[in-house]
C-alpha cells in the first residue's frame, strides 16, 4: 500500500510537469502547425528567470511562478516576432521551422551557459516541508506541482472553451482562411498562442527545476518526454496531450520502481511505438483525409 | 534529361575525387591532412543526410545514431569479437543499415514531424541507455568496460595499422582509406540521386498522393533511402573510429547532430553538392571562431536560423542563381525542381 501511494505520488508529479510542458507544445502545433524544438529552452529560461529575479522580489512561490511565466511568454513572443513570423507562408514550413527552432535552442542554451555557467544551482523558489498520508511522507513541493499544473491547465481549458479569445484560437487552428474571413486576426492569434505556450513552458521549467537543479541543458529531458507525449496523443491535440502526460507519468514511475530508473524512458517509448503501429494518427488524433 | 544530368554530375564527382586523391602531393602538413580527413568524413555524413532529408523527404533526426553505430560497430567488433578492422568496417556499416531498417519500419508508417520526433526520441533513448550502463562486460586493464563502453566510450583500440607500416607517414594511409570511402560515397550518391531511384524519392517528397497514384510505394521507397543513407553513414562512422581510435556517446549528442545539420542547411537541402560546400563552410567558420573563444554553438545556431530565413536553398542555391545570372548554366538540375506542394 505504501509503495502504491509512493508510485502514485511520483507518477502524478511527473505527469503534472509533463502536462505543463506538452500542453503548450501541442497548442503551438495545433494552431501554427509548427514543432517548437526550442520549447525546452523556454522552460529553462523560465526557471533561470525565477532563480535570478526572485532574489530581489522575495522568494515566495506565486511571485516566482509569475516571473517564470512572464519570461517564458516573453521568449515565446520574441521567437514568433523574430523568426517564425517570416516563415509561416513560405514553402517547407514544417521542416524549416523545426530547423530554425533547433538552431535557436542551441543558441539560447549556449548563451545561458555563458551567463550562468554549468554550476547546478538549486532552485530557491520552492516550498519546503512534508505532509504524511497513510504513513507515507509526501513533499509539499509535489503537492504544489500537481496543484499548479491542474490550476494552469484548467485555466487554459477555460480560456479555450469559454472565452471569445479561445474561440479565435480554435477557429484559427481549424482553418486559417475561414477564420480570417470571419474577421479573426490570425497573425495576432499566432502571437498570443506563442506567448501562452511560452508561459506554460516557463511554469513547467520552474516546477522541474524545483525537483532537480538548474542547468542550461535541463530542458532537454522534459522536452523529449513532451515530444513523445504529443506524438502518442496525436500532434496538436491539447486535451490528448494532457491526459497522456499523466498516464505516461504514472507508467514511468511504475517502470522506474519495478525495473530501475534507466528503463523508465525506453519502456515508455517502446509502448508509444506500439501504439503508433496500431494507430498512426495517435491515440486522440483524427485521421486526416488528404485531397489531391 | 536524366542521363545527361547523370553524366555531368559523374564527371564532377570524378573531378572532386581526383582533386582529393592528389592533394597529399601538394600538402604534407600532418595537421592540415588531419583536417581534410575530418572534412571528408563530415561531408559523407552531411551528403547522406541530404539524400534522406532533401531528396527522399524523410526528416530523420537519427543520422548521428547511424554514424555512431558504425563507430561503435568497429570498436565492439575489434575489442570483443577480435575481428580485424578491415572486416569490422563492413560489418559495422551493415549493422547501421540493419538498425536503420528496423527504425524505418517502426517510424515510416508516420510522416512529417512525427518521423522527426520519433527518430530523435529513439536516438536519445539509445544514448541514455549507453551512458547509464554500468554493468561490466569485461575487465580491461583492471578497469571495467561496458558492452557499449558506458559513459566514457571506447578509445585506443586497433586502428588501420599504418603506424608500423608507413612510420611517419601513417596519416597518409588513414587519408586514403577515408578518401576511398568518400569517393565511393559520392559516386554512389550521384548514381542514386540522378537515377530512377532519385526520381522516385523526389516524387514522394513533392507529393505523396500523386506519386502513390502513379504506383510508387512510399514506405518501400523511403525505407530504401533510409537503408542506403545509413549504410554509407555507418561506413563513415567506421572509418572515423579507425582514424581516431574512438567511439563514444559524444558522437551522437544533440550538438553533433546540429553541427552536421548546419552543414546540410548551409550547403543547401535537396542539392547534389551542397553538403560538401556546407561542410567546408561550417568547418572553416568554426575554426575561425575558435580563436575568438568558444562560440561554436552560437555560430551554428545563428547559421541555422539565418539560412532557413534568408537562404533556404543554401549556398548551392545561391551558386546556381549566380550561374544562371551570368548565363553559364545549362539545363536546370533536380536542384531546381519545385518545392513541396501544400497538399
Amino acid at each position: 500500500m505504501d509503495i502504491l501511494i509512493q508510485i502514485l505520488v511520483t507518477g502524478l508529479t511527473l505527469g503534472a510537469m509533463y502536462a505543463l510542458a506538452s500542453v503548450g507544445l501541442a497548442l503551438i502545433f495545433g494552431t501554427l502547425g509548427m514543432f517548437n524544438m526550442a520549447h525546452g529552452l523556454f522552460m529553462t529560461i523560465g526557471a533561470y528567470a525565477a532563480f535570478s529575479l526572485s532574489g530581489y522580489l522575495g522568494l515566495v512561490l506565486p511571485v516566482g511562478l509569475l516571473i517564470a511565466m512572464a519570461a517564458g511568454a516573453l521568449i515565446g513572443v520574441l521567437t514568433h516576432l523574430l523568426i517564425v513570423r517570416f516563415m509561416l507562408t513560405g514553402p517547407n514550413f514544417e521542416t524549416n521551422v523545426m530547423v530554425a527552432t533547433a538552431g535557436l535552442a542551441i543558441l539560447l542554451q549556449d548563451v545561458l551557459l555563458k551567463i550562468f555557467g554549468a554550476y547546478p544551482f538549486t532552485q530557491p523558489v520552492k516550498v519546503e516541508g512534508t505532509i504524511r498520508l497513510a504513513g507515507v511522507a509526501i513533499t509539499l513541493q509535489s503537492v504544489v506541482i500537481v496543484a499548479v499544473a491542474l490550476v494552469l491547465i484548467s485555466a487554459i481549458a477555460f480560456l479555450l472553451l469559454r472565452t471569445r479569445f479561445g474561440m479565435t484560437i480554435r477557429a484559427t487552428a481549424m482553418n486559417r482562411e475561414a477564420a480570417e474571413l470571419m474577421g479573426v486576426r490570425t497573425t495576432r492569434v499566432y502571437l498570443q498562442v506563442m506567448g501562452l505556450a511560452g508561459a506554460l513552458a516557463g511554469a513547467a521549467g520552474l516546477m522541474i527545476s524545483s525537483l532537480t537543479t538548474l542547468s542550461p541543458q535541463m530542458g532537454g529531458d522534459p522536452l523529449l518526454k513532451a515530444f513523445v507525449i504529443c506524438v502518442v496523443a496525436g500532434l496538436g491535440n491539447v486535451w490528448g496531450a494532457g491526459i497522456c502526460a499523466f498516464a505516461l507519468g504514472l507508467l514511468e514511475a511504475t517502470v522506474q520502481f519495478e525495473f530501475g530508473v534507466r528503463f523508465g524512458f525506453p519502456v515508455m517509448l517502446l509502448l508509444v511505438i506500439l501504439v503508433l503501429v496500431w494507430r498512426p494518427q495517435g491515440l486522440f488524433g483524427r485521421e486526416r483525409v488528404v485531397r489531391l | 534529361m536524366g542521363n545527361n544530368n547523370l553524366r555531368r554530375h559523374l564527371l564532377v564527382a570524378a573531378l572532386i575525387a581526383l582533386a582529393f586523391a592528389v592533394l597529399p602531393l601538394f600538402v604534407t602538413e600532418r595537421y592540415f591532412l588531419g583536417e581534410v580527413i575530418i572534412f571528408l568524413i563530415w561531408s559523407i555524413v552531411a551528403a547522406n543526410w541530404n539524400l534522406l532529408m532533401g531528396h527522399a523527404g524523410v526528416f530523420s533526426l537519427a543520422q548521428m545514431l547511424f554514424f555512431a553505430t558504425g563507430a561503435y560497430g568497429v570498436a565492439v567488433a575489434t575489442q570483443f569479437a577480435g575481428l580485424s578492422i578491415w572486416l569490422a568496417i563492413p560489418v559495422a556499416a551493415l549493422a547501421a543499415t540493419l538498425l536503420a531498417l528496423i527504425i524505418g519500419a517502426a517510424c515510416l508508417r508516420l510522416s512529417g514531424a512525427y518521423v522527426a520526433l520519433l527518430t530523435y526520441a529513439i536516438a536519445e533513448m539509445i544514448h541514455i541507455l549507453i551512458v547509464t550502463d554500468t554493468a561490466c562486460f569485461r575487465q580491461v586493464g583492471g578497469s571495467c568496460l561496458q558492452l557499449f563502453g558506458g559513459a566514457r566510450g571506447f578509445s585506443r583500440f586497433e586502428d588501420f595499422g599504418f603506424r608500423p607500416l608507413l612510420k611517419a607517414d601513417w596519416i597518409l594511409g588513414n587519408y586514403y582509406v577515408v578518401w576511398a570511402v568518400f569517393a565511393f560515397t559520392i559516386f554512389a550518391l550521384v548514381v542514386v540521386i540522378h537515377g530512377r531511384l532519385g526520381l522516385g524519392f523526389r516524387a514522394i517528397r513533392d507529393n505523396v498522393g500523386y506519386a502513390g497514384s502513379r504506383g510508387i510505394n512510399r514506405r518501400k521507397i523511403q525505407l530504401i533511402a533510409f537503408g542506403i543513407s545509413a549504410f554509407l553513414t555507418g561506413l563513415a562512422g567506421a572509418v572515423y573510429a579507425g582514424h581516431f581510435r574512438f567511439a563514444g556517446p559524444s558522437l551522437f549528442e544533440f550538438s553533433s547532430l546540429m553541427f552536421v545539420l548546419a552543414m546540410v542547411i548551409v550547403g543547401g537541402l535537396g542539392s547534389t553538392w551542397g553538403p560538401l560546400i556546407g561542410a567546408a563552410a561550417i568547418m572553416t567558420v568554426v575554426e575561425i571562431t575558435k580563436e575568438l573563444g568558444d562560440a561554436r554553438a552560437i555560430v551554428l545556431g545563428l547559421a541555422l536560423i539565418l539560412f532557413v530565413l534568408f537562404l533556404p536553398k543554401g549556398l548551392a542555391g545561391s551558386l546556381e542563381r549566380l550561374q544562371r545570372a551570368t548565363g553559364l548554366s545549362r539545363k536546370p538540375g533536380p536542384e531546381a525542381s519545385t518545392s513541396k506542394d501544400p497538399a
